[in-house]
Parts: structure tokens; sequence; C-alpha cells
């Protein structure tokens, strides 16, 4: 996953604080990033039923929402990609994959599948870890 | 604005970057050139408007004169350092450029005297005219070469030079249009003089009481005015020469304008360039500042785009304004630039840099180290460079200063008509001022940047050109930072592995198949989700907390003497009684009693029946007590003849009768099958088992120990075994009359099996061969030696074929049955468990046929007959009066044949045989002819012969007495019996009894069944003694039985005969025949049995 890492404030070259995946803060951990989803997920899809008007931003506030309580859980070195798609249940399959470049000592991701009889939901969130 | 943004970016580069640029410069300059002919040549379309003109001419004049002073001043430093020359050069600028103002101001005092020399202008227009073509021709060649910029520079300077006769000669508009040229030129040809003549003093004075706040730069200034005025002296004439090409205003402003362009287009090629020389941080951060300045950008470029169009008066009031502020600037650069050229220096390059002259003095550091170089810089300024948009404000603040004097003089100035005309431009103006401002104000405000104490707020700015510092910082520091970066990535790459992650699957949804789509959609209507309760959880469950106390008491009712009751001690007498039932034990109790009990009501019912009572038998049967009929009657035995009868040989009560096809149709189950009945003859009033035989039954027997087993020959060849134990679900079952029968089929056939061996002819017998029952009774019922050698089922069966054939069979019992049916077992019923396999063949005609008796043909071998003793040895009987001797194991014996006291050959067939059963090597064997022969094995001729004992009738049976050794029986087939006692009598019969139908009713209705009651008879009576339990004889008293086993006590007087050996319970029964001197001796047959 080539993400961008947008430019750190203007100044002198930080001296490097190793906080990576292996320092006591630890890493991107899915299992609790998956916790975290799947309450976003619950809450704000307990009732949900599809329509196409409010799709658009309901997949938006999703993904800010879970956006910002994956930062909120301080993995500060992580750049955080979190991508929502909703679809409507018509009984058509649907296959749904990804593939990351990355380094995979450091960068995870996890998904999140929420479905009920109008809609599915899958939120997958990519952890790439800045150097 | 962003043109002179980009041009102030000059500034900051060094000789070499400068060259490069003007190299761009060039490429676009002919463009401009041929915009500006164009909008020359429309310009003086529109001469009619002297005002107009003039009021333009205004500007480039002041301009010129802005130009050529600083020019001459730097000319020799700019020449040999461009560079540090420029950074003196700058405040130099800003000084001149208050000053220049000033000095216009101070111009129109003297205008009326420059009036007069107006008449020169028309002249002059034209040979300017021809002089710009040159300029212009002269420009486009220069343009591919840098130096070449200096030989255009006079004629241009000239040009400017005419700039400033334009400025006096709109100050002179107010006096008239006719003389104002004249009269502007004179005055300023005057105060050219007044500078010549009074050299300094006068300007120093002047400016001095113009502007006290500008006094410290006055002195500077008043050097440059000296040497410019020593120069322009000798410039005299080509000063004329520029005011009258100044009255072309269009010439001046186009070629402003054009140079204004030419600017820009080089900047924009600069732009152009630029990555390939610093590099794209640069490009970036140029471009970031371009955004922040997008606003102002657009107001400018609004502005620069509508300096072009001539035609709009407010657009173009516009751009009047802004042409100023760059003319200004190009002035000054002119300056220089001619200076240059005059010195005949080759730094024309200096010239191009335009802007200079507006550049603060407080900038001065940051270009000098700009200049120094742009890689070299500190990050340190950068901070100063955000702070340009505050620089636009102050710039526009200035603009707003000097725009509001100029439309003050012109309004005093101008007829009304153009008051209101320039009225309006000059609201025009001050409104794109006010928005400018604003929009800087907003910037900085945003920005909220506060000013460092060393970038107080620069004056002198023409809408931030000296932007391009910060740019170049910017792009600068970026490309620093980027190339930090991208050494660190290396640096790590070199670390980190990056790799393709496997292919995660985020969401795999199946499609719904159509019946789930469906439910989906319309399952849940009209559904009713419905309960219903199967009584599942009504359960009981006993809990039992304590135990309960049980006590067990009986009482007598009525009382049996003193116990009325009582109670138990133990109090558990049914808990030890139950788990002792021994249920094999007792199920065999059972049976065995049920057995007993249904005889013992069989035999009260028979007595009942006044038919059955031995009395009205008495006259009938003499030589027996009684006699009981088999219940033939039965609906499926009705109309067939019995053909053969057979009794087991330890199971005495067990008889088998062979019934032949019906004689009318009854069932189609039974129709063309022959039946055997297995009877029990202690219940003769029906058959224990009934099976049924496809084809005829020629012979049979039972099993040797238990008669469970029942072999039968066929006249088909073929040897059937019925297994009695068998279940009668695996059979036909029937339902007759108020009973079910079941009609067994043969366990197990030989049935086409074996076909090689097989017989195939008629089975004229078949016999058990077993050593064992034979010992048994060749020790003379020895009681306890039997029981062991009963059990098992290892004995052979022989089959005797008509042709001389012996087969001998074994008999097999499966461990386990099969109801499938076995694949192997061809002849096996589904279910069975007993089979046959074939052992041996014993060919008997070989043997009987090498005695030279070939000329009778094949001897037929019609019975054979095992001893008892050695079942190794058998003999047959043939049909020519012969008896052959044989063993298995083809040992010799010693007679090969037994043959009959006369000697020759008769066709007499030997049709029955019997070995004493007391052990002794004699044998009985009867006749056709009616004669019985007594042998002995190891004699070839009989002991005794008796020829006429029966008449001449045939014998069809003969026994030897079971308890009497030297009683026989014989029956002819006259169905009369003799009874042979030698001990009596050696020469006949002691006894013969006739059993005919008018004798007895039970026979006779047996015999008029089968139709052949002799034969049967014999069989009948053996058989049928045993069931009489009591039998006397009447008088003579010659036997006695007496069955202890069975607690069944008789009169028991032993008979002469009869050792008491004889005597056991285990003997089932006696056929003991009674020996009297009286007509009937066999009265009475008495037997006794279990």
């Amino acid at each position: 996953m080539g993400c961008l890492r947008p430019r750190r404030t203007q100044g002198s070259p930080r001296i490097p604080i190793f906080c990576g995946p292996f320092s006591s803060k630890g890493g991107f951990r899915p299992s609790v990033v998956k916790d975290c989803i799947h309450a976003v997920l619950k809450e704000e899809l307990a009732n949900a039923e599809y329509s196409p008007e409010e799709m658009p931003q309901l997949t938006k506030r999703l993904s800010e929402t879970v956006k910002d309580k994956l930062k909120e859980m301080g993995f500060d070195r992580y750049k955080m990609v979190v991508q929502v798609v909703i679809g409507e249940q018509r009984g058509e399959g649907v296959f749904m994959a990804a593939r990351c470049f990355w380094d995979a000592d450091t960068d995870n991701y996890i998904h999140d599948v929420f479905m009920n009889d109008s809609l599915f939901c899958v939120v997958a969130a990519f952890g790439c870890f800045y150097y | 604005m962003e043109p002179g943004k980009r041009r102030t970016k000059d500034d900051t580069w060094k000789a070499d970057d400068l060259r490069k640029h003007l190299w761009a410069a060039h490429s676009g300059n002919p463009k401009g050139d041929k915009k500006h002919r164009e909008k020359k040549l429309r310009k003086e379309s529109e001469v009619d408007f002297p005002e107009d003109k003039e009021q333009k001419h205004r500007d480039p004049d002041r301009d010129t004169k802005h130009r050529e002073r600083p020019a001459e001043r730097d000319g020799h430093a700019s020449r040999e350092n461009p560079r540090g020359d420029r950074d003196r050069e700058k405040p130099r600028e800003r000084k001149k450029d208050s000053r220049d103002r000033d000095r216009e101001r101070h111009k129109e005092k003297y205008r009326e005297q420059d009036a007069d020399k107006s008449h020169s202008r028309g002249k002059d227009r034209d040979k300017d005219r021809e002089r710009r073509v040159r300029r212009e021709e002269l420009r486009q060649t220069a343009q591919h070469n840098l130096l070449g910029w200096q030989l255009p520079e006079p004629v241009e300077r000239r040009a400017r030079a005419g700039s400033k006769a334009r400025a006096e000669e709109k100050e002179r508009r107010d006096e008239g249009s006719e003389w104002g040229d004249e009269e502007r030129e004179r005055r300023y040809r005057e105060r050219k003089l007044q500078y010549g003549d009074s050299q300094d003093n006068p300007v120093q004075y002047w400016l001095y009481k113009e502007g006290g706040e500008r006094r410290h730069r006055r002195q500077k200034e008043a050097d440059r005015e000296r040497r410019h005025r020593e120069k322009s002296s000798v410039r005299e004439k080509r000063d004329k020469h520029s005011r009258e090409k100044s009255n072309s205003f269009s010439d001046k402003e186009g070629e402003d304008r054009h140079r204004e362009k030419h600017h820009r287009e080089g900047a924009r090629l600069d732009e152009e360039r630029h990555p390939g020389d610093t590099g794209r941080k640069e490009r970036s951060s140029r471009e970031e500042l371009r955004k922040r300045e997008s606003k102002d950008s657009e107001h400018r470029n609004r502005g620069a785009s509508s300096r072009r169009d001539p035609t709009s008066s407010q657009e173009g009031s516009c751009a009047l304004w802004y042409a100023e502020s760059l003319v200004r600037n190009n002035g000054k650069d002119k300056d220089s630039r001619k200076k240059s050229c005059r010195e005949g220096s080759a730094v024309g390059k200096q010239a191009l840099r335009p802007g200079s002259a507006e550049i603060a003095e407080i900038e001065k550091e940051d270009t000098d180290i700009e200049n120094a170089g742009t890689d070299e810089y500190t990050p340190c300024l950068e901070d100063d460079f955000e702070d340009y948009e505050d620089d636009f404000e102050v710039c526009d603040g200035d603009d707003d200063v000097s725009n509001e004097l100029e439309p003050k003089e012109k309004i005093e100035e101008l007829p009304l008509a153009r008051k209101k005309e320039i009225q309006e431009i000059q609201e025009a103006i001050n409104a794109e001022n006010e928005r400018i401002g604003e929009l800087s104000c907003k910037l900085s405000q945003k920005r909220g940047l506060t000013e460092d104490a060393n970038s107080s707020p620069p004056r002198a700015p023409v809408c931030g050109i000296f932007m391009d510092f910060a740019t170049a910082s910017r792009r600068q520091k970026s490309r620093t930072q980027a190339l930090k970066q991208k050494a660190r990535s290396t640096k790590l790459l070199r670390l980190i592995d990056l790799d393709f992650s496997l292919t995660f699957s985020l969401l795999d949804l199946p499609p719904v198949n159509e019946y789930d789509m469906y439910i989906r959609n319309f399952g849940r209507k009209n559904t009713k989700q419905a309960y219903v309760q199967y009584n599942e959880d009504n359960v009981d469950r006993d809990t039992q907390t304590e135990e309960v106390e049980t006590k067990g008491v009986w009482s007598q009712h009525p009382a049996e003497g003193m116990a009325v009751s009582g109670g138990s001690g133990s109090g558990d007498p049914c808990d030890t009684g139950a788990p002792k039932v021994n249920t094999p034990r007792l199920s065999h109790f059972l049976r065995a009693a049920c057995q007993v009990i249904a005889v013992l009501l069989e035999e009260d019912r028979m007595a009942a029946e006044p038919s059955w009572s031995p009395a009205a038998q008495d006259s009938a049967l003499r030589i027996s007590d009684s006699a009981s009929q088999l219940n033939t009657s039965l609906p499926f035995l009705q109309n067939r003849k019995v053909s053969c009868l057979c009794a087991s040989q330890v199971q005495r009560q067990t008889v088998v009768s062979v019934h032949g096809p019906p004689g009318a149709a009854f069932d189609p189950v039974l129709d063309g099958r022959y039946v055997l009945c297995v009877w029990d003859i202690w219940q003769p009033s029906g058959p224990q088992k009934v099976l049924i035989c496809e084809s005829e039954v020629t012979c049979c027997c039972f099993s040797p120990f238990k008669a469970f087993l029942l072999f039968a020959g066929t006249v088909h060849g073929s040897v059937l075994v019925w297994d009695l134990r068998e279940d009668s679900r695996i059979h036909h079952y029937v339902k007759l009359g108020d009973c079910f029968w079941t009609f067994r089929t043969a366990t197990f056939s030989t049935d086409g099996l074996l076909t090689s061996v097989n017989h195939r002819g008629p089975v004229q017998a078949v016999e058990p061969i077993s050593t064992s029952v034979y010992k048994k009774q060749s020790f003379v019922l020895s009681p306890f030696s039997t029981q062991e050698e009963m059990s098992g089922l290892s004995f052979h069966v022989a089959s005797l074929e008509e042709s001389g054939v012996l087969n001998v069979w074994v008999v097999v019992e499966l461990p386990k049955a099969d109801l499938a049916g076995s694949l192997s077992d061809l002849g096996l019923i589904p279910g069975g468990r007993i089979k046959l396999v074939h052992s041996a063949t014993i060919q008997l005609s070989d043997s009987l046929s090498h005695k030279g008796y070939e000329f009778w043909g094949a001897a037929q071998t019609l019975s054979v007959k095992f001893l008892p003793s050695d079942p190794g040895h058998f003999i047959v009987g043939t049909d020519m009066g012969l008896i052959s001797h044989g063993t298995r194991q083809d040992l010799r014996v010693s007679p090969k044949l037994y043959k009959p006291q006369q000697c020759g050959m008769r066709p007499v067939r030997v049709h029955v045989m019997d070995f004493s059963p007391f052990g002794e090597p004699i044998f009985l064997a009867g006749c056709s002819d009616g004669s019985i022969r007594l042998h002995q094995l190891t004699s070839e001729r009989p002991l005794l012969q008796w020829d006429g004992g029966t008449d001449g009738h045939a014998i069809t049976g003969l026994r030897w007495s079971l308890t009497r050794p030297a009683v026989f029986l014989a029956q002819d087939d006259t169905s009369c019996i003799y009874i042979w006692d030698l001990l009596e009598s050696d020469l006949g019969p002691v006894a013969k009894q006739l059993i005919s139908p008018d004798n007895s009713a039970p026979l006779h209705d047996i015999m008029s069944e089968d139709g052949e009651p002799r034969q049967h008879l014999l069989c009948y009576w053996k058989r049928k003694t045993p069931l009489l339990g009591e039998a006397m004889g009447d008088g003579c008293g010659e036997f006695i039985c007496r069955n202890e086993g069975l607690g069944k006590e008789g009169s028991c007087r032993s008979p002469p005969c009869c050792p008491p050996a004889l005597w056991s319970p285990e003997s089932l029964s006696f056929l003991i025949p009674a020996r009297s001197s009286s007509p009937r001796p066999w009265r009475r047959v008495v037997a006794f049995g279990i």
C-alpha cells in the first residue's frame, strides 16, 4: 500500500523516536481495532436500512468515525486508511479483496463486516507505519 | 501580478541563471513586439483625443527620467559587478522614485515656457516612428544575442527621453492643445538648462524644500542628477528627438507595455526553466506561494489583461495605473541600460532586471543573501519571506498615495468632460486598490504573522515583485528537505522489506439461490408460526429421599392347622428368588412339561372317545393291547396315499409318514407336491411338522442321535434334508380351516448340485452312518455312555441309487444362518443351517458284475444297511437274490456276496434287511419270493432260511425285536404280520396277524387310505405299541414292561427270553411280542415310553 507520507512540520530534522510495533506502546493491534470497528458498526448500523440517498453520507460518516476512534487509540506513528463499503443486500454475490504493498512486519490491516437484511457494510482499516 | 513576482525572482539569480533566463525571454519577445505594434497602430488611429494621449504620455515621460538617472549613476558599478551594484542601487532607486514624482510636480511650473516648442512635435513624431521601427528591428535581432541588447539602447533611450516631454505635455493641456506641445518641450528644455546651469544646487535646494523626510537621500540624488545633466548636454539632440517621439503616446505606452509583457513572458519562461535549475522542490513551494496569493494575482491579472484593451476606458485607466508602476521600474532599468550602453559595457543584462528599484531598503540584506547564491541562504530567512503579503499592503498604500496626488492635479487641469472621465477612471483605480488592499489585509490577518524586527514593512512595493525570494527560498528549502527525505528513505528502504501481502478477502458473499430469494421475498407472507406440544415435558420422575421399609407377611385362608399368618424374618424372599430364575432351564422344563401334559391330555381325550378305546380294538388287534390312529383326516392329508413310514431310531415316538400326491385337487399350494408329516405318536391328533417336497420321496430316515433332521431320497436322484428346528417363519404359511400350518420346504437339496457325482436315478435307500448310535445299541443300552455321543452332528448319510452308486454325504451344520441366502451353497434355503457335502462315491455295480452274472444284466441295488458295530461295512441288497458286502474304504472283505441257500441265480429282490440290534454280527434279509434268510457276516451262505413262512408272499418288512434278540417280525405284501421267535421255534413264525380293514377301524382307515397297508402296518405296529401305555397279554403274561423313569407302573413280569439287562429307563420303548399259544398271541403289545 503506497501511503503518502505527508511532510512533517518544517524545522530541524527530528531525532527519530522509535515507537513502532516493537516498542512498549505496541503496533497496530488488529484485535483492538476490530473491537473498535465493531462497536462503531453496531452503534451506527443497528437499525440501518439501505437507501441509496443516505448511503454516501453514512459511508463518509462511518469512515470518519472509525478513523477518529482509531486516532484516539494512539497509533501515532501510523498512517490510517479506513475504507468503508456499504452495499445493498439483493441476493447477488459479492467478493471484495484487498492487496497491500507494505512492510509486513509493521503494517497491518483489519476488517469487519456488518450485515443485516437490507445491507452489508465492510470496514477495512489499514495501518501503515511511518519510519 | 504574477509576472511581477516572477520578475523579481530574477534578482535572486546569479549571472549565469540570468543569462539563461534571458535566453528564454527572447523567445517570448517577438510575440510581445508584434502585439505591441498592432496596438500602436490602433492607438494612432485614436489620436484625435490629445488629452487622452497626453495623459498617458505623462507617465512614460516621467519614467524615462527616472530611468536615465540611476542608469547614469550605476552604470560603472553595475558593469563591473552587477550583483553588488544592484544592492547598492536599490535604496537609491527608491529615493529616485520618490524624487521623480516630486520633480514632476515641480516641472509643471515651467510648463508655460515650454509651450512654444510644440510645433516641432508633429515632425518629431514621424521621425520617431521611423526610429521606432528601426529600433524594433534591432531589438528583435538583439534578442538572439545577449550582448545585442546594447545596440538598440541608444534609440530606446531616446524614446524614453521623449516620454519626459509627454509628461509636460499633459500639464500643458489646460492652456491649449495647439501650443501645448511646444510649450512642454520648451519648458523641459528650460528645466534641463536650469539643471545644467545651476548644476546641483537648484535641484538640491528644491528637493530639500520638497521632501524633508527624504533629505537623507538627497545627497546621492544630487550627485546623480549632476552626472546625468553632464551627460544630457551631450545628448541634447537626442532628447529633442525623444521629446518629439513622446507625442505618439501609443508608441511609448506600447513600448512600456511591451516591455512589461516581455518581462512577464520572460518570467514565465523562467518559471519553465526553473525546474531544471533548481529542482522540483522549488516549484512546489512556489506553487504554494502562488496559491496563497491567488486572490491577489487574480486581481492583478485582471488588471494586466485589461490593460491590453484600450477601448475600455475604465480598464484602460486601471491599466494606466498599472503601467505607471511598471514603467517606473522599467524606466530605471532603461536608465541604467542607457548608461551602460554609453559606457560601452556589455552589462545590458542588468537592464532587464526589473523591479529592482522597488525593493525596499530593509530587504537589502535579503537580496544580498540571495544574490550570494540561492543554494546558500539559511532557513532563518523564511519568516521574512512569508511577510511578503504585508509588503503588498504597504505597496498598495503607496500606490494609493501616488494615485491620489495625480488625479487631483488632473482634475484641476482637465476640462469638465475629461474630468468626469478621469474621475471615473480614478474611482475604478481606487476601488481596485481598495480591493487589493483588503485582500492583502485579510491575508496578513489570516496568517497572523508578526513582523520581525529586521523586517519592517518594506517600502516601494509594486505588487509583490520581491516575492520571488520567498519562492526561491521555499524552493531551496523544500529541495533540501526533499534531499534529506530521500536520503533517509533510501537508508530506510535498505532496512525495510516491502512486499506484497496476501490477498485479503474482505467479504465473500455468495449469491443467494432462487429458493432462498423466494423465501426471503415471499416466504414470510401468509405464514404463521405454530407450536405443538407433544407432551414431551410430561415426565414423571420419582425421587426417593428415604428408603422405604418393606416387610413381607403371609396369611392363609382358610387356615391350615395353626398357621394362619406370619411374618418373614428375611423380608425379601422375592428379591432373592427373582435372579435365580434360569430362563433357559425354565423354558426347557416348560417345553418338556408341556409335551407331557399335551400327551396326557391327548390320552385322556382318546380314552374318552369310544372308538379309540382299547377295548373296542381288542378283537382287532390281538397282538397288541391297543392301537391308536394317527389323525390323517386333516384337510391337506385327505386323498393322499401314504407311501412310506419311518421312525427315528433314538426318538421312537417320532414317526414320519410320506404322503403321495392328492387324488383330488385341494389347494394350489400343495397340489402336485408330496407331503411328509412328522408325528409324535404320543400326539396322534396332528402332525408335529408338515414338510412338502416337489418330487416323489422314495425313502427317508432320521438323523441318528436326535430326530431333528430328516433325510429323504427322491425318484429324481436328489437327497433332501429337513431341519426340523428351523423357525417356522422362514417357511410357507397357510391357513387351513381354523389352524395355521407351516409347510416346510427342504433345508438343503442336492438337486442340480454336483452333477458329476450326484445320483442320476431314483434313490432307493437313505441310511445314516454313525458309529456311536450303533455302539450305544450294541452295548445294549448302557445308560451313561450315550449322552455325550448323541450331541454333535458329525455323521454321514449314505444314499443308494438303483444303478449301484452309493454316495456318502457329510452333514454339516453351519455356525450361523444367513437369511439372505448363500452364494456358494445353492441348495440351501435362506436361513437354513444344514447342508450336505459330498464325501465319497462307491460304485457297487463293478463288484456285482464281476461275479459272472453278467448275463443277468446290470444288477439293481435295492437297499443298504450299515453294520452297527462297524459303519465301514455295509451290505447291499440286489434284485438277484444276492447281498453284496462292501466297505467304504475299499477293503477286501471275506464274503463278497451273501447268497441264498439255493444255488444259481434267481431274480429275487432282496428288499429288506435288518442287522441285529444286539451287536450280533447277523442280519435278516427278506426276499420278494417270500423267503427270509438269516445271515452271518462271515459266511456266504445263510444260517437259516425260511422259504415258506409267508406262503410265498413277498416280504415287505422285517424287523428284529429291540428287546428280545431272538424275536423278529416280518410282514408280507398281504398286510400280514408274522412273528418269529427263534427260541420258541426256528421253523416258522410263532404268530401271524392279518391286519385288515375289517379287523381294526383305525388300521382300516389307514389301509384304505394309503393303499399299501402291509408295509405300513408293520411300521405302524412297531411304532404304535409304545404308545399304548400298558398292555398285558391276556392270560399269557409273557411280557412285562415297566418304565421306571416315567413312574408308570405296570405289572412287571419279566418274559423268559428277555434278559434283565434290557430293562432300562432309557429305552424309550420296546416292541415286545407276546408269546402265547393262544390263537391271539399278539393281543397286546406293551410298551412304556417316556
